[in-house]
């Protein structure tokens, strides 16, 4: 047994570093210290067995195996322990004011950019013994509230933070009220857009600034805006800007506005990383290890709860930090999101047997973040002319059993746990007047942690008194630093009652007094015999998950690249062309390098030269194309305002939505990805290809023009509870005539400006607006608009405003009532987006007929048919067919209301919608007639890859099964590791968005 | 001259404007030359007769009794009248405007309500549903954990009480969440959904048991005062239930929910029929061994979980089919999908396409819903003695491209004209006299 010096000391500041006066009286304790004896991890990588620290005055002055110890110095022996520089905590949160009441603010509360986080920085003693606790030393102190939140800071974690640098990077989080809120941004549309503005913002921002400081007379003052003085400086000095995201999209949006404005671009990571590891951005990161907890898989109904996708990330969250490293991602590492901090060390832990290297894991809490932010010269390493930060550990931090006896933060120790003052576990011969008893003491090591938040040492054991083979219990056994004391109550050995012991312990001696029930005394002594035997705790040790990947994460991913021959050639089938070429019974049709490469009688080719398909039978027709659609959007709606022309569907595009993969299933392979119908100019929408597997960017229809979404009638005029103009159809077309008048005001202040030189040189330019861009851009006749409407009235008036302002508009979205003035349409030259068959939903649709196509397409009028559905998405075929049953429409024509039709009203017949010479590769292959409601959709071909089939269908679902029933036995078996549980997510992919599908979803019996 | 009449009886009904209920059958009606899908017996290259409103005989030839009404079919199909197994039709017509919905009476516990009274026969969307072939419809209300006692009624008549045939046809239960529901707009804290469900549970237990109670009680012949029990509407209500003479409509839909229903059911001894059964394929052998139907409503609906068959839903009835349950398929009984109920042949056609064969695809909306909602004894399939509750189609009514001509309820010839086809001749005539359109 060995007792252990133990350090007590008061941390002070060093006087002459302050500048305010001395309380009491002048403390100046000892400010140099040798570390002797320890396992210094002086970088990682780099470890000194036996190695010194020297430290003087807050700084490490030398640090080696053979260091001369300065004689100045204390030492401090540190045999069996191990030093690290001190951990970064990268990330730690700080609540900012909700709103800038200042006459400096941006119109908007969201706009918080000229926070510091250093100023919001008050911690409890409590939470900085917390983090100090894991050995962390210094902190990155990060503003949250509102989408852009300040400024971050670098801090020290001693008794008095000291500030290391105040302004690292500009914190920007998505962040919006929601459907509903008071404010706008209401919703991740809208949150994108906001970015976007306040990013341009700050760059007129900052020219206003150098216009008026140039030519102050001739300018009239603009309002002083420090959120965005403090955007445009970080912006000018190539500060980072760093993102919170929740999940590797929302990585992947950061990353395309961080290319749009040439951002020097952070990562607040997530811990799903890993999903898309080689689409992430060479950036920085910073990833918390938060791991959910085991799933509730006990209950088998229960475990129908869970998506495939979350228990996959169950196993595979741990893996994510190893995934990082050996991608080659610089990446540091934070609690942050843990709702136990304690839990940082096990994850940790679980990270580095899953893979994670120490070295990797050591960078990611020193040198990475150190270097990143600026202080690679005195973080991070134990190296001369460093910060004294360092940690003590009894063995290696990465052993979640490893405890931190204490950190040190500019040359202070603060204590953490430290070892106990005496070790008196094990047997000891006690001597108490003639009797000689054998004590055998025994401290749990989890006692020993749970006393550290105990306001004095105090160690809690139990233990026994043995004489000629009888054991006494021994009660209220207390170890106070040095002091033991226990009672026994005996009837025979000892008087009859209850006996107290009490002593101290010296070295391998304990000697005391015990006091017998009769209130008499007598002296005892004891020494210590042996130690008793470490019980070693068996751990588990964990392994990297086996499972594989796929493209999205969970059910029906792709799990390699889709089948995709050069050449595919459909023999002996009937082709609906959609083309001049009508229907073709039994020709055959080749495809290569993604096109249409033939049409004939009879094609041949010589034999392995081509994935041939044996199409008797069977019919083919174009890929399907569904005008309206709201799949893969993860956001549909920013309606707090009536006119949101700045947001864009293709920054909200959702990969990871299986409405994708069940419609392809369908035979569709082109949708208008819609803003919502709430309010009258509503967002731009994004034309996307369902290259299932694919990451957003990639989904979209490079080639298709852009676009918006305009909405009419109930829902745009609707009641807002906090009272949104308009809430009539008189509002609604005040409202876009409005708007198109100010997109008028707009241009020509633009153009004013753009030539005329000497207002170039000393006036206030134009401030650019994204909302005003894009409904320029429609007059210019560069943005399609797609309008939802219903009624004859409003779908008139919107023909006038069009023709009023010089643009044509594309389609009418809905149109039911597009048949009572079908002429207006096919003068004015748009398209109709129509329903098949609904009606009797709401009021504005009492006049829907199933005829409507039919009508429309009889005066002319180029129509489609939508799906606003993703369950009607997978059925396109079919609703076709309902042009044949209203109204007696030619079947081939009838199929062009999903394929060339639609093509055209969006622009993109050119590559899709047909079956021709030289357009897309396209094309579904159905079991019999399309328009059968007995045929089924056996294989979907886009860009002549082969995105769904029967046949792979079949292995997806046996792959996917296995992998769930294999990970619901591996949750079954594992040990219960905390963490957050998941909310299950067995029924996400059932999605809602859509103008008008709710009541139909609950008619069709969805959900 | 045949096929002047038999044009004259398809297209007549461009003339009305709003259509008028049909008077009962005066003479008998020979269909010949037709192909007589009996669905109980087979097709039948045939004729078929009726008389007084009652199929009298299906033949291949028939001989036209005195006064008959011969119609020549020229080939085309002759078919049952399909059959809404649950539906909001009648009680709804709008479903965004409040005050046009009379399907969900305030409160939880509604077992007294009943549908027929509040079946606007002269709904718009009654017309547009029969021109598909739906000419029965059992009519829910649908609100609360007891919603009421639903109603079958004939897709046509001047009153809800001729329209009536045949009340109550059960009580309506909403089983209560079973699970813990999180994500979208559902924000119910857990702990509270499960005393939620306790409470809703414990609900349905002394539904029965009071009911039972009340039953006995009312029951008694006793004429002293001290044994005279006062009346109680929702109680009085749930006698036939309790005695297990009417069936309780259970709609639910997820495993936990169909399997606690069949439990409850067998704890108390009485008949319940599964309304919605997404998971019911979860479940097959303890529907089939309890002999519990299931009205699967959603035939095109969504997959039920990320991670299910993309047409999992489409198989849903072949499923059923092959593990021997008793099924029927419906459109969803929801109040705000009434006008889709017209839809209700291609949800049939869908589950065909994916498994289920033909002719059980035909009858799981005829026959096996007649069957399974208890008026299998007069509808569902074409029978000598049944109701001439039928209609000619020029095809195969499960193939969308199929028009239905002509439809009979109990023999009465039903105005086949609907607020669509309207609206339809008068745009035509809008472009006709504008040019853009042909004669």
């Amino acid at each position: 047994m060995k007792t252990k010096l133990i350090l007590f000391l008061w941390i002070f500041s060093f006087l002459f570093a302050q500048t305010g006066p001395a309380k009491e009286l002048h403390r100046n304790p000892p400010r140099a210290w040798a570390l002797t004896n320890a396992t210094v991890h002086t970088a990682p990588g780099k470890t000194i067995d036996n190695g010194t620290v020297i430290l003087r005055d807050g700084m490490i002055t030398a640090v080696g195996a053979r260091v001369k110890i300065p004689k100045q110095a204390t030492i401090l022996d540190m045999d069996g322990k191990h030093i690290y520089a001190g951990f970064i905590e990268s990330w730690l949160d700080v609540k900012t004011a909700k709103k800038d009441t200042s006459l400096q603010a941006y119109w908007n509360a969201n706009m918080r950019a000229y926070l510091n986080g250093a100023d919001l920085f008050h911690p409890k003693e409590t939470s900085l013994k917390e983090l100090r606790g894991l050995g962390f030393t210094t902190a990155h102190i990060t503003p949250k509230g509102g989408i852009f939140q300040g400024a971050s800071a670098l801090v020290q974690l001693g008794e008095t933070p000291k500030i290391l640098s105040n302004s690292v990077a500009q914190v920007v989080e998505y962040a919006n009220g929601g459907w509903g809120a008071k404010e706008y941004p209401t919703s991740l549309l809208g949150a994108i857009a906001f970015i976007r503005q306040g990013l341009i913002d700050a760059d007129w921002y900052n020219k206003t600034q150098s216009i008026l400081a140039k030519y102050p007379d001739g300018n009239a003052p603009i309002q002083s805006d420090r959120s965005l003085a403090a955007l445009a400086k970080a912006k000018q000095s190539k500060q980072p800007f760093i993102f919170r995201t929740g999940n590797e999209l929302y990585i992947d949006r950061s990353s395309n506005i961080a290319d749009e404005f040439d951002l020097n671009l952070w990562i607040k990571g997530n811990g799903y990383e890993y999903r898309r590891i080689d689409e992430m951005p060479a950036s920085f990161m910073i990833v918390p290890l938060d791991f959910p907890a085991k799933p509730e898989v006990a209950d088998p109904h229960n475990a129908l709860q869970y998506s495939t996708e979350q228990l996959k990330h169950w196993d595979l969250a741990p893996d994510n930090a190893a995934k990082l490293a050996s991608a080659g991602f610089q990446f540091a590492l934070t609690s942050d999101g843990l709702k136990n901090k304690s839990d940082f060390r096990k994850n940790l832990s679980r990270a580095v047997q899953r893979g994670l290297s120490e070295a990797d894991a050591l960078a990611a809490l020193t040198t990475h973040p150190a270097k990143e932010m600026g202080q690679s010269k005195r973080l991070g390493k134990v190296a001369p002319g460093y910060i004294g930060n360092l940690v003590i550990t009894d063995g290696s931090y990465f052993d979640s059993k490893t405890k931190v006896n204490a950190v040190w933060i500019d040359g202070n120790e603060y204590d953490v746990a430290p070892d106990p003052m005496v070790d008196a576990s094990g047997d000891w011969t006690l001597k108490e007047g003639t009797n000689i008893w054998t004590l055998s003491l025994d401290i749990p090591e989890d006692e020993i942690e749970m006393s550290i938040d105990e306001e004095f040492d105090m160690i809690y054991l139990s233990g026994s008194l043995k004489l000629n083979n009888k054991y006494i219990e021994l009660s209220n056994l207390a170890l106070d630093q040095d002091r033991l004391s226990f009672s026994v109550e005996a009837d025979t050995v000892l008087q009859k009652g209850v006996t107290r012991f009490k002593g101290t312990i010296t070295d391998q001696k304990a000697t005391g007094q015990v006091t017998y029930a009769d209130g008499s005394t007598r002296l005892w002594s004891a020494n210590f015999d042996s130690a008793l035997e470490k019980k070693e705790k068996k751990t588990e040790t964990e392994q990297a998950s086996d499972l594989s990947l796929v493209f999205p994460e969970g059910a029906y991913g792709l799990d390699s690249s889709v089948p995709s021959p050069k050449t595919i050639l459909v023999n002996d089938a009937t082709i609906w062309t959609s083309g001049p070429k009508g229907v073709l019974k039994e020709w055959d049709i080749l495809f290569q390098n993604g096109k249409v490469k033939k049409i004939a009688k009879n094609i041949s080719l010589p034999r392995g030269k081509a994935l041939i398909i044996d199409g008797k039978g069977k019919h083919v027709t174009p890929g399907l194309i569904d005008a309206h659609s709201h799949m893969a959007g993860e956001s549909i709606n920013e309606g707090f305002e009536n006119v949101t022309a700045e947001v864009r569907m293709r920054d909200v595009i959702d990969p990871n939505d299986v409405a994708m993969y069940r419609a392809l299933a369908g035979g569709l392979t082109t949708i208008n990805l819609l803003h919502g119908s709430a309010n009258p100019i509503g967002g731009q929408n994004v034309v996307m290809k369902l290259r299932w597997g694919s990451f957003s960017n990639d989904l979209i229809f490079k080639e298709a023009p852009q676009g918006i979404k305009f909405a009419l009638g109930e829902n745009v005029k609707r009641k807002r509870s906090y009272g949104r103009y308009p809430e009539t159809r008189m509002g609604v077309e005040q409202v876009i005539r409005d708007a198109f008048r100010a997109a008028q005001d707009y241009k020509k202040a633009w153009d004013t400006y753009n030539k005329d030189v000497k207002l170039q040189r000393s006036s206030i330019p134009p401030r650019r607006n994204l909302e005003m861009d894009a409904l320029v851009e429609i007059m210019e006749g560069k943005r399609l608009l797609h309008s939802h409407s219903y009624r004859q009235d409003e779908i008139l008036m919107l023909t006038r405003i069009a023709e009023d302002f010089g643009f044509t508009i594309a389609t009418f979205q809905h149109v039911l009532e597009g048949y009572k003035v079908a002429e207006r349409l096919a003068e004015h030259g748009a398209g109709a987006s129509t329903f098949s068959d609904w009606w009797a939903y709401k009021y504005e649709v009492v006049d829907a007929i199933g005829f409507n196509g039919t009508l429309m397409h009889n005066a002319g009028v180029n129509v489609s048919f939508n799906s606003d559905s993703d369950e009607l998405a997978r059925r396109m075929n079919l609703e076709a067919a309902k042009a044949v049953k209203y109204g007696g429409l030619d079947e081939a024509e009838a199929l062009k209301f999903v394929t060339i039709n639609p093509a055209k009203q969006l622009k993109i017949d050119k590559y899709v919608g047909s079956l021709e010479v030289g357009k897309d590769a396209d094309f579904a292959i159905w079991s019999g007639h399309p328009l059968s409601t007995y045929s089924i959709c056996e294989q979907t071909w886009l860009d002549g890859k082969q995105y769904f089939s029967l046949e792979n269908d079949k292995y997806l679902r046996e792959r996917d099964g296995k992998v769930r029933n294999d990970l619901i036995q591996k949750i079954l078996k594992a040990p219960d590791n905390g963490g957050k549980k998941m909310k299950a997510k067995g029924r996400q992919g059932n999605r809602f968005h859509s103008c008008d599908a709710f009541e139909s979803y609950l008619m069709e019996g969805g959900e | 001259m045949k096929r002047t009449l038999i044009t004259l009886i398809f297209f007549t009904f461009v003339i009305a404007n709003d259509q008028i209920p049909a008077p009962p059958q005066k003479h008998p009606i020979l269909l010949k030359n037709g192909v007589i899908h009996t669905v109980s017996n087979g097709v039948i290259n045939g004729a078929i007769l009726f008389e007084k409103g009652k199929i009298t005989r299906i033949a291949e030839h028939i001989s036209p009794p005195a006064g008959a009404e011969v119609i020549d079919l020229d080939g085309k199909h002759v078919y049952p009248g399909l059959i809404a197994a649950v539906s909001g039709i009648g009680l709804t017509e709008i479903s965004a405007v409040a005050v046009t919905n009379d399907h969900s009476e305030r409160g939880d516990f509604n077992p007294n309500v009943r549908a027929n009274v509040a079946y606007n026969p002269d709904s718009q969307i009654i017309p547009t549903t029969r021109s598909n072939g739906v000419l029965i419809a059992n009519v829910a209300p649908g609100s609360g954990l007891v919603s009421g006692q639903s109603s079958i009624m004939l897709m046509d008549g001047w009153t809800w009480e001729n329209a009536t045939m045949e009340h109550p046809s059960g009580l309506h239960v909403n089983w209560p969440d079973m699970g813990i529901r999180s994500g979208g707009w559902f924000r119910m804290p857990a702990d509270k959904q499960i005393k939620r469900r306790q409470e809703s549970l414990k609900m349905l237990d002394e539904m029965i048991k009071e009911g039972r109670a009340y039953a006995r009680l009312r029951q008694s012949k006793s004429s002293k005062a001290e044994d005279y029990h006062d009346s109680d509407l929702r109680l009085e209500s749930l006698i036939h239930y309790v005695r297990g003479e009417k069936p309780i409509y259970v709609h639910a839909n997820e495993v936990r929910q169909i399997e606690a229903a069949i439990h409850w059911a067998n704890r108390h001894e009485v008949k319940i029929i599964i309304v919605g059964g997404k998971d019911a394929w979860r479940t097959a052998d303890l529907l089939r061994t309890n002999n519990v139907a299931v009205i699967y409503e959603g035939v095109t609906a969504l997959p039920n979980r990320r991670y299910e068959d993309y047409d999992q839903a489409y198989k849903g009835p072949a499923l059923l089919h092959e593990a021997g349950v008793q099924f029927c398929i419906s459109t969803s009984g929801s109040a705000g999908g009434s006008y889709r109920v017209r839809n209700l042949p291609n949800q049939a056609a869908m589950a065909a396409a994916y498994g289920l064969p033909k002719d059980v695809a035909l009858r799981s909306i005829t026959l096996s819903v007649a069957e399974v909602i208890g008026i299998a004894d007069r509808v569902g399939s074409l029978e000598s003695g049944k109701d001439a509750t039928l209609f000619i189609s020029n095809g195969d009514p499960l193939e969308i491209r199929t028009n239905v001509l002509q439809a009979y309820i109990q023999g009465r010839k039903i105005d086949m004209g609907d607020h669509h086809k309207s609206l339809y001749h008068k745009y035509q005539e809008k472009y006709r006299q504008l040019g853009i359109l042909q004669e």
